[in-house]
């Protein structure tokens, strides 16, 4: 009475089919080693399907999460390590999981022209990380990957401030570039911005507060191409970079650059 | 003192140092995860607090029935009952919902807790499914198939039963408008033949709700300011499985616009100027589509006058007495909010800039509704986009707003295979065309299209590709490179060309196109035609070649006017004969074209005037010189509501005179069915020796009403129409050659109807065309078939 | 009809307001009579922009181009009132041509190429503890 459907399978046989534990793990390892990321899944999954909560599955499950990451599916892969660290938070592969779910998000980061939400997925993962396991080996990397993925939030701003800028709507670019020298300090792209901001505040005539930015450029970054270009910019028409008082924002942004605060 | 030491050590105890735990009445769960769940760690002095924690902790698994925790000396012990851990979960009997499908819908998870409440709520899940896609009959029940060592397997069964139909829709309390055509204003439709297909039979309860919402914008929208739709039932009869659905409405009075003013609280608004912008006139039947867009009209009028943060509200106030509305739209001074940011989100494939340069509204600005509405308007006819979903969040600031657009793609590559079945054009007959086309190239936003055509005597290929936004303007250039091969009995003929364009909206409505045009046209003409030997007449193998460059070896061939031959006689006609053995003809020329186009929609009109003119100027480099002019326009309007009957009116003309030089025959314009149906592709015009030659003037003006076919179902998509078309083509250089008759204007005109069926598989038209005044050498088909379909 | 289109961006100056703020009134005042500022910075002390730009767009297809600009720069002394408000318009403006030079970025780009960004994972190996 239980026929059609399309992939009914014969419910009996189901239950018979368990093998032991150790003999799927080994068997895991061996397709992981072969390079058949997909039959290593298959095995891991079934560990974790007929022996659940058990050790073995503790350790088939971190399994999966790095096969299928190494297979490619990120999402595969991110669930697995969310699931691992909901059931085993203080287990030591807990750290690794935690990396599992930042290296899936960093992988699928986009050029900086479209949606840049997995370079901020991948920031908060990284930072998790950093935070809640500061000596593991993975924390090295994590802040390598994590200072990219800010330099690629910053990347979008400077682009989108780019885009006002070309169409000199200054009002719009200043604050995408100031946007950048506040959150983002720390990336390649504020060189960029502050010779930005130098550019913006020329083209409208704020004479004061280009020399201030081309100045902060200038104590932070003294041989960089861009406060090359931003004093020929200010000199070409006599004025030199000169630094605001020290209780203004561009001081304060220095304080922010070389992390001096 | 020993009281307090004994209640001392007590409290101590309670709260004594755990040395090790122990883990107790757990099967299949080992120990170690079971200490790995909770945190409290050997070598910690535990509080009730922390194993409270533990418990709740344990508990939140779901792997456990029973947890208790109870602590002697330095050993803690956790007794536990693991609850039945589920295996797999399997559906039975389904075929219309897949596996994958349902279960996402139920709670039910390998891996998880076997629950028996879960479980049930499983099952009212799986019918709330079957109802949804119009199963409302459908039996689902549960079983629990255990496999050893407290696992379960959960096995779904489902009996689907068959499609609930919807029996009939029926109004009762509308006179203002019959069943029938409010029927068609909502989605819900009884099931018909074709409902297989279509599937808009399916009852639910949504869209009956949203159903109500359509009928009361229809009837607000046709002047009942008072409509209320009294109930909307839906009862389902059991035994014939399908729903009746009664919508009971009380029309009320239909009103029409009384007087209508503008005033202001802002000072220096000039509101005499704005009343130009209101689409609600007086004495006019009211319609709330009206107002609204005389809201968008005047707001925009007046940000653009300065006043970024106006606000205008209607108020509207009826006269009972003789039924009408008077409006005052009030203005005055909204919350002045600037925009501090916009969040473009959700594009993985379009580039930020494509969909940023739509807002004409930068950060920074005043938060204009009426632009951002624009905007998203703009990002949905681009039709990159699913849906265009365009939020505000709080700033930073108290008067700033972050704009938010969340966009979801869609593919916008289409692998296109085409059929067809044409009696228009050189190539009739059947013609397939297989295509490649992305209208949002590597989310830049550009157009490439990439196909080929084939019918049969007729092969085509096409390159086309457009940048919308040409140096930032919104200017779009393109280019397009064509190839086609057409043999006709008579010769065969190549053309290979190409164009580079630029169009530009003017205004809303009017688009002004530029562009130089290349084109090569080489005629089959060398291979010339075999004749018979003269010497050898009834020796079937002796056969001799009549070329171009030596049309009459053995000057025994004469035309059709007794002459002797000057080319192979591909037709009867030496004109065209001489033409085609001119050889390869190189058209250069420079075009422009304006267009305007108010139409309420561009597939299938019912409102609004669409009309072309342009001129084309051949002669920069390339053989051909001419000026080729011509102009065309339809006006469409909706003749009756009720009947949903559509009139149209369109007209055309056209002119090409020579640059110098006389006008090679090709560069005529050659005109039959595409002007006056009834007669064939080139029925019409200058001809000679019977072929047409083509004329240099054409006009034509034709008449149509199309309207649904009554007694059929109109959800069928069947049109019927009647028309009546006139025309001619008039004006030719050959005029005094031999043989050429029918250069002078005289003018051409058929009645006729049509059948239009916008089938599910492409749009089909079949037209049959009685000519009422034609000349005798015309050639006549009154029956023309055009049928395109793209899947 | 002209077709011009007008598009009054940035700060909405209302001339009105800019009476309530003589030099010498305070922040907060300001902030009242005309709302917070386009962008901020600060010199000594703290500097307030009001940016407005008006653009004309003569026929649809054409970019919108600047007509006029004005920036008022309110600048404020040490106790935060205002010292003097300076009002700077379009002809202030320079124009020259920008850096056309960008700071790398990365990212799987769409096109087909697709430079993918250096990948560093390789060396740190698998879990630790696994193998």
């Amino acid at each position: 009475c239980m026929s059609g459907g399309d992939n009914d399978v014969d419910v009996l046989a189901l239950a018979a089919e368990t093998d032991p534990p150790d003999v799927l793990y080994n068997q895991g390892l061996a397709n992981l080693e072969g390079g058949r990321l997909g039959e290593a899944s298959k095995k891991f999954e079934a560990i974790d399907r007929q022996h659940p909560y058990t050790e073995w599955a503790r350790k088939a499950l971190i399994m999966q999460a790095f096969a299928s990451y190494r297979g490619g599916n990120y999402d595969d892969a991110e669930t697995a390590a969310k699931r691992y660290i909901a059931l085993y938070p203080d287990s030591d592969d807990a750290a690794y999981a935690e990396y599992i779910v930042g290296l899936s998000h960093y992988r699928q980061i986009p050029d900086v022209t479209r949606d840049q939400k997995q370079a901020a997925y991948t920031a908060t993962a990284m930072r998790a990380l950093m935070e809640r396991f500061p000596d593991t080996a993975y924390a090295e990397d994590a802040k390598s990957k994590l200072r990219i993925a800010r330099d690629q939030l910053a990347g979008k701003e400077m682009l989108v401030g780019r885009y006002y800028l070309e169409r000199r709507d200054y009002l719009a670019a200043i604050n995408r570039f100031k946007n950048v020298v506040d959150v983002y300090p720390d990336t390649r792209q504020v060189e960029e911005a502050l010779a930005r901001l130098t550019e913006s505040y020329y083209a409208m005539g704020l004479i004061r507060e280009a020399q201030a930015s081309a100045s902060v450029l200038g104590q932070n970054f003294p041989d960089s191409p861009w406060y090359h270009d931003s004093y020929t910019l200010l000199k070409g028409h006599g004025l030199e970079p000169r630094e605001g008082a020290s209780g203004s924002w561009f001081a304060e942004a220095t304080k922010k650059i070389t992390g001096a605060s | 003192t020993s009281l307090t030491i004994q209640l001392a050590s007590t409290g101590v105890a309670a709260a004594a140092v755990v040395n090790r735990i122990a883990v107790r009445g757990n099967k299949r769960v080992d120990a170690d995860t079971v200490r790995g769940f909770i945190s409290i760690k050997p070598g910690q002095n535990v509080t009730d607090a922390d194993q409270d924690a533990a418990v709740r902790r344990l508990y939140s698994t779901g792997l456990f029935s029973n947890v208790r925790i109870s602590q002697s000396g330095g050993t803690l012990t956790i007794d536990v009952e693991e609850n039945q851990i589920v295996n797999q979960v399997l559906f039975q009997g389904n075929s219309k919902i897949k596996d994958q499908q349902l279960s996402a819908a139920v709670q039910t998870r390998p891996r998880g807790a076997y629950s028996q409440q879960v479980v049930d709520a499983d099952v009212e899940e799986i019918k709330k499914a079957y109802v949804s896609i119009g199963r409302s009959d459908a039996v689902v029940t549960a079983q629990t198939q255990p496999i050893g060592e407290g696992r379960v397997n959960v096995i779904y069964n489902i009996q689907e039963g068959d499609r609930t139909k919807i029996g009939s829709i029926s109004f009762v309390g509308n006179n203002a408008f019959s069943d029938a055509r409010l029927k068609q204003v909502i989605s819900l439709r009884e099931t018909g033949i074709l409902s297989f297909i279509q599937r808009d039979d399916v009852y639910d309860p949504d869209k009956l709700q949203s159903d109500e919402e359509t009928l009361r914008r229809f009837y607000y929208n046709h002047g009942y300011a008072d409509f209320r739709i009294l109930s909307a039932v839906a009862e389902l009869d059991p035994d014939q499985n399908s729903y009746f659905i009664t919508f009971t409405v009380d029309e009320g009075e239909r009103y029409a616009f009384g007087n209508v003013r503008i005033d202001s609280t802002i000072e220096g608004v000039d509101t005499e100027a704005l009343y130009s912008q209101l689409d609600t006139t007086p004495g006019e039947v009211y319609s709330a589509k009206d107002v609204e867009d005389s809201l968008v009209n005047v707001t925009n009028a007046l940000a653009n006058k300065g006043f970024a943060f106006a606000q205008v509200t209607p108020r509207g106030d009826r006269d009972f007495t003789n039924h009408t509305i008077a409006i005052d739209y009030v203005i005055d001074q909204g919350p002045r909010a600037y925009i501090e940011r916009i969040e473009i989100r959700g594009n993985t494939k379009t580039r930020d800039y494509v969909i940023r340069r739509e807002f004409d509204i930068s950060e920074g600005d005043a938060f204009n509704q009426v632009l951002i509405q624009r905007a998203k308007q703009r990002l949905e006819d681009l039709k990159y986009f699913t849906t265009v979903k365009i939020s505000t969040a709080p700033g930073s600031e108290p008067d700033r707003v972050i704009v938010i657009v969340d966009v979801n793609e869609k593919a916008t590559g289409e692998i296109s295979i085409g059929g067809g079945y044409t009696t228009s054009g050189d190539s009739s007959g059947p013609v397939a065309e297989v295509g490649i086309q992305e209208r949002n190239f590597l989310g830049r936003g550009q157009f490439i299209k990439v196909s080929a055509g084939v019918g049969t005597n007729s092969r085509s290929y096409q390159l086309s590709f457009t940048e919308p936004y040409f140096l930032g303007q919104r200017l779009a250039a393109g280019f397009d490179v064509y190839h086609t091969e057409t043999s006709t009995d008579d010769y065969d003929v190549k053309r290979t060309g190409g164009d580079v364009r630029l169009s530009a909206p003017i205004t809303e409505h009017l688009t002004a196109t530029i562009a130089y045009n290349y084109k090569q046209e080489s005629y089959g003409g060398d291979t010339g035609q075999t004749v018979e030997n003269p010497d050898y007449p009834t020796d079937p193998d002796q056969y001799i070649d009549s070329t171009c460059s030596n049309p009459d070896p053995k000057s025994n061939l004469f035309d059709e006017g007794g002459n002797p031959l000057t080319a192979p006689s591909f037709t009867d006609s030496p004109i065209i004969n001489e033409a085609i053995c001119a050889g390869d003809y190189r058209t250069s020329s420079a075009s422009y074209q304006f267009t305007y186009n108010t139409l309420d929609n561009n597939q299938d009109p019912r409102n609004g005037f669409v009309g072309s003119i342009g001129q084309e100027f051949a002669g920069i480099g390339g053989d051909a010189k001419y000026i080729k002019s011509t102009a065309k326009a339809s006006y469409f309007n909706l003749l009756s509501e009720e009947w949903d009957v559509v009139g149209q009116l369109s007209g055309g003309a056209g002119n090409v005179s020579a640059l110098g030089g006389d006008l090679r025959v090709f560069d005529n314009f050659f005109k039959g069915q595409d002007i006056v149906r009834g007669f064939d592709t080139r029925g019409i015009g200058p001809r000679q020796y019977g072929v047409a030659i083509g004329g240099e003037n054409y006009a034509n003006a034709s008449a149509e009403a199309t309207f649904p076919l009554p007694g059929i179902n109109r959800d069928l998509g069947f049109r019927g129409a009647v028309f009546a078309d006139a025309g001619s083509l008039w004006g030719s250089e050959f005029a005094n050659e031999a043989g050429v008759e029918g250069t002078d204007f005289s003018l051409r005109a058929s009645v006729g109807v049509g059948l239009i069926w916008a089938s599910p598989f492409g749009p089909l038209r079949v037209n049959y065309a009685h000519p009422l005044k034609k000349e005798e050498f015309d050639d006549t088909q009154e029956f023309s078939f055009g049928f395109s379909s793209r899947f | 009809c002209t077709t011009q289109e007008v598009l009054n961006q940035g700060y909405i100056v209302d001339p009105k307001s800019l009476e309530l703020v003589p030099p010498g009134s305070s922040k907060e005042q300001v902030l009242l009579a005309l709302g917070s500022p386009s962008t901020k910075a600060t010199f000594d002390n703290e500097v307030f922009y009001y940016i407005s730009q008006k653009r004309v767009r003569p026929v649809a297809f054409l970019q919108p181009h600047l007509v006029d600009q004005r920036v008022l720069a309110v600048y404020f002394n040490k106790d935060d009132r205002v010292e003097r408000i300076a009002d700077y318009g379009l002809k202030d403006g320079r124009v020259f041509d920008f850096i056309s030079r960008t700071t790398p970025t990365g990212g799987k780009d769409a096109s087909f190429l697709g430079q993918v960004l250096s990948d560093t994972v390789s060396d740190t190996g698998g879990p630790t503890s696994l193998f």
